[in-house]
């Protein structure tokens, strides 16, 4: 098997001499290392390589993808991609990033990385042993796991475009299951980056998230004011962050379609897309566009959509660094970076007594299924709390939570402070709690 | 794809430390995906995952290393890699290869003769029937994906199983817009064939045409009410309720662990007298079916519930430890970054006795689900959720409007008492279903079927 550069080089030379005005690679290399403790015994133990390379050719105007984990035949892959390419009838044109310079991101030590495996499966052990102690009510857990490890990114193109970026890499997950009498409960809590060694405050949040939910019950069915938790909100504002991409804009699939510089959310809410974020800052998309910050909403008022190289090019603007591939074999879309609404002044527990009298939700399920991100309509099952008087009076679970995202963002009150990212991925993002005037709970 | 010689070197290595078990999966999958969007050709994609995995066990422990590279040094890494993580002294040899199970293709005409412009053809007709449906229809977009998925297991008790699935599917989404409101539609038919399937099991128009009927039907639709009522759940599809409410709390991964509400339930009662349901990999051609699982077992035919009793749990050979339970065909992984788990197949409620309009006829007010979308649980307390992508409501036995977003929820172990009726037609429809060892293609299915009460979710008033 060839090495990277000598197929990607192959690729290029074969490309070019088939007719293609340019082509590019998309390639990431990774070693990982996965660990997960179920009572005390290495329950996954997982070495990890992976190694994968996805060629995209300009063909007449048109491009075309082709994805391998072989670095053989390159022939063979450069013919798919031309194939691919020739299929195209979308007229837009099609433009690659060329030469340009990248920002500085400072490099921050990782090291849970460099720890030995048998550090890691240690570190893991303890986590599991210290949930375990942390409550009498700890019955076992359900999963206890270290991932660590070290990933490369590689966009070269014939136009001179050399974008490489390595990126260490590590996370803890833990899900105590809880047991009071018969009734058993579970959570799970997550932490990202090189301190996931200091874990107690995982360990608390799932331990807590886990018994608030004991001795849970419905509610009537009805109009509620709702507190929605930070970690909920932010779960809410992933699955319809697609509203925001100049992609569904032009396809006729958002319905944010024409509203730049109207007012779409309450004036207390401004969206910031921030590569820079410091906790996963990165220094170009998946086009090796450099990263630039976007102000998506301000003060409520639409400022602009998420951009790639094409949707830009197409409304006559720049990219704002939102390129984005669902895995490396997937052709380039649109992703956030580090998207979030940006926090307010007040505490968790001011907004609870502000509530007043409603629902706090903490846990939204089903966003896969029971939403829908061109409509803005969401009916989804979650679990709360029950407040009066500003007091939370007890657990609620086995109800729907619907609204319109759109309508709802209108009918926000009030922000939290306590602004919390979702684990990255195909986009990171980031809410603060929101309370909200009214969503429709049902019940019994 | 390996010689056996290399295989058996591999398979031995990695029992080096005390391991009792080795596996070694290969994989190589080519696919090829299309989307057009509005009428045109957006995206065409070429896939190749190539790769392999060795898996240790050492009774319930498991290990695991998995690389893209499958020369016989990498191999041999990652028998060393998945070893390492037992300390011991050797205890087993891996025997030579003795046992060979081969699956052959169900493809009758394989995706090495189609080219694109079949394909396109294919999106274009599925298109112009979704926007000939209706003037509201304002966008449709069309995919089109096949696979040919190659696996080659071997283990250190002899056995070596390969197997190749071709899979093709067809996803339609239409968009109705009107007054500043959308709506979607989508069908999405899909089968373990070559693609002989346009010709044999799927119209690609009517596909079309049922994607397009759903989005205008829910644009005109008021909000559902939300509260707890009867339902109705049409077939197809609407058997997601058994594979989320049910059948995830019958896998190893949970049982195993003691983490289901249907854990030492065996022989019990868990559903309603007229409920049967099976899960059964070996139906020929259909989209969850295999010949060999992907630790080279047979895929088989696991009656789940009998007369409401349930039967059997789903249970992989790591499962099959942790519960002293045989092994049921069930070890499924998406590819070879994962090791395998219990996972499901075509799982359905097989087909009652009950008459399809008499159970609208007598349910008074309530909801029919006629088309239900995706869906999750937690198989720990059994809630689950999903959603109706296409309903009605029902008032005094009769239909009286379509309603758009409702999303019913409850817990499996309740609603499988729940269960009124159930029809004598039933049908499959195909599904992604995540889990532990990936996203991997499953079939649901039932006849249509009654549930006397079920949380409805909605944000609509009285009709």
């Amino acid at each position: 098997m060839m090495t990277f550069e000598q197929f990607k080089d192959e690729c290029f030379r074969i490309a070019l001499e088939k007719g293609c005005e340019s082509a590019e690679v998309y390639a990431i290399s990774s070693d990982g290392f996965s660990v997960n403790i179920l009572m005390g015994e290495i329950a996954k133990y997982s070495i990890e390589r992976n190694n994968g390379l996805n060629l995209r050719v300009l063909f007449n105007g048109k491009s075309g993808y082709a994805y391998t984990e072989v670095f053989e035949d390159a022939e063979s892959l450069v013919d798919h991609a031309i194939d691919n390419a020739k299929a195209i009838e979308n007229t837009d044109a099609n433009p690659m990033q060329g030469e340009c310079e990248y920002p500085e991101i400072e490099e921050k030590p990782n090291p849970v990385v460099e720890m030995s495996e048998d550090e890691k499966i240690a570190l893991a052990m303890n986590l599991e042993k210290d949930t375990l102690a942390f409550d009498d009510r700890v019955n076992r857990t359900r999963f206890c796991s270290v991932d660590t490890g070290v990933s490369s990114t590689h966009i070269h193109n014939t136009l001179g475009l050399h974008a490489d970026s390595e990126d260490k890499y590590s996370y803890a997950v833990i899900m105590p299951i809880l047991r009071q009498g018969e009734e058993e409960n579970s959570s799970f809590a997550f932490k990202f980056g090189p301190d996931i060694t200091e874990y107690n405050d995982i360990i608390k949040e799932s331990v807590d998230n886990a018994l608030m939910q004991f001795n849970a019950k419905t509610v009537d069915s009805g109009e509620y004011r709702v507190l929605l938790r930070n970690d909920a909100a932010g779960s809410l504002l992933q699955a319809f962050s697609s509203m925001f991409f100049a992609g569904s804009v032009q396809k006729g699939l958002s319905l944010l379609a024409g509203k730049l510089g109207e007012q779409v959310a309450n004036p207390a809410i401004t969206i910031i897309d921030d590569p820079f974020e410091k906790d996963n800052p990165r220094k170009f998309d998946a086009e090796g566009v450099p990263s630039v910050v976007t102000t998506v909403v301000e003060n409520g008022v639409l400022k602009s959509y998420l951009y790639n190289l094409k949707t830009a090019l197409k409304d006559g603007v720049v990219s704002t660094s939102n390129a984005g591939r669902a895995g490396v074999a997937a052709p380039v879309e649109t992703a956030p970076s580090n998207f979030y609404i940006m926090k307010g002044e007040k505490s968790y527990d001011k907004l609870v007594s502000e509530l007043d009298h409603g629902l706090i939700i903490t846990e939204l399920s089903g966003l896969h299924a029971g939403l829908n991100p061109v409509s803005g309509d969401f009916s989804l099952i979650a679990k709360g709390l029950l407040v009066d008087k500003g007091t939370i009076l007890r657990s609620v679970d086995q109800i729907t939570c619907a609204g319109n995202f759109l309508t709802m963002m209108k009918n926000i009150i009030d922000i939290g402070s306590d602004l919390r990212f979702g684990p990255p991925g195909f986009g990171r993002v980031g809410s603060p709690s929101l309370l909200i005037d009214k969503l429709i709970i049902s019940g019994k | 794809m390996v010689k056996n010689s290399i295989v058996n070197a591999v398979l031995d290595e990695a029992l080096r430390t005390g391991g009792d078990f080795s596996e070694l999966y290969l994989q190589d999958t080519e696919s090829n995906t299309m989307t057009m969007i509005d009428g045109k050709v957006e995206n065409a994609n070429y896939k190749r995952n190539v790769g392999a995995g060795v898996r240790v066990l050492k009774g319930t422990r498991s290990a695991y290393a998995y690389s893209a590279d499958t020369s016989e040094a990498a191999l041999i890494a990652c028998a060393k890699a998945a070893a390492s993580a037992l300390k011991g002294e050797r205890e087993f040899e891996a025997k030579s290869i003795c046992v060979d199970r081969i699956g052959e293709s169900f493809a009758k005409i394989p995706f090495s003769e189609i080219n694109n412009a079949k394909r396109i053809e294919l999106l274009r007709k599925g298109t112009a029937a979704a926007k000939a449906h209706s003037e509201e229809i304002t966008q449709v977009v069309a995919n089109y994906m096949d696979f040919d998925h190659r696996t080659w297991v071997y283990n250190s008790e002899g056995v070596h199983a390969e197997d190749r699935r071709p899979r093709v599917r067809t996803a339609v989404q239409a968009v109705a817009m009107a007054n500043g409101e959308a709506q979607t539609g989508t069908c999405s038919p899909g089968y373990g064939m070559g693609f002989e399937a346009y010709n044999e099991k799927i119209n690609i128009e009517e596909v079309g045409r049922e994607a397009a009927k759903t989005a205008v039907t829910m644009l005109h639709a008021p909000e559902c009410p939300a509260g707890t009522v009867p339902v109705v759940i049409d077939g197809g599809f609407g058997g997601v309720i058994l594979h989320e409410a049910c059948v995830h709390g019958l896998e190893a991964t949970s049982v195993g662990r003691g983490n289901s509400v249907f854990c030492g339930k065996l022989g019990q009662q868990i559903a309603s007298p007229i409920v049967n349901a099976v899960d059964d990999g070996t139906l020929p051609g259909e989209w969850g079916s295999m010949h060999y699982d992907d630790e080279g077992n047979p895929a088989q035919c696991n009656h789940l519930i009998e007369n409401g009793i349930l039967k059997t749990y789903l249970v992989d050979i790591l499962g099959s430890r942790l519960m002293n339970h045989p092994v049921t065909g069930s070890g499924r992984r998406q590819d070879y970054t994962y090791a395998p788990t219990s996972r499901m197949t075509n799982t359905f409620f097989a087909p009652g006795q009950d008459d399809e309009e008499e159970m609208l006829r007598t349910m008074g007010e309530g909801l029919f689900a006629a088309k239900m979308g995706g869906g999750s649980v937690n198989p720990l307390t059994g809630e689950f959720n999903f959603a109706v992508s296409e309903g009605y409501w029902v008032r005094d036995g009769k239909i009286l409007c379509p309603v758009r977003g409702a999303t019913l929820i409850g817990k499996g172990a309740e609603v499988l008492m729940k269960i009124d009726r159930i029809g004598r037609k039933m049908w499959m429809a195909p599904g992604m279903c995540g889990s532990l060892s990936g996203s991997i293609p499953t079939n649901v299915g039932q006849p249509r079927i009654r549930v006397s009460e079920i949380v409805v979710g909605g944000k609509g008033g009285a009709l």
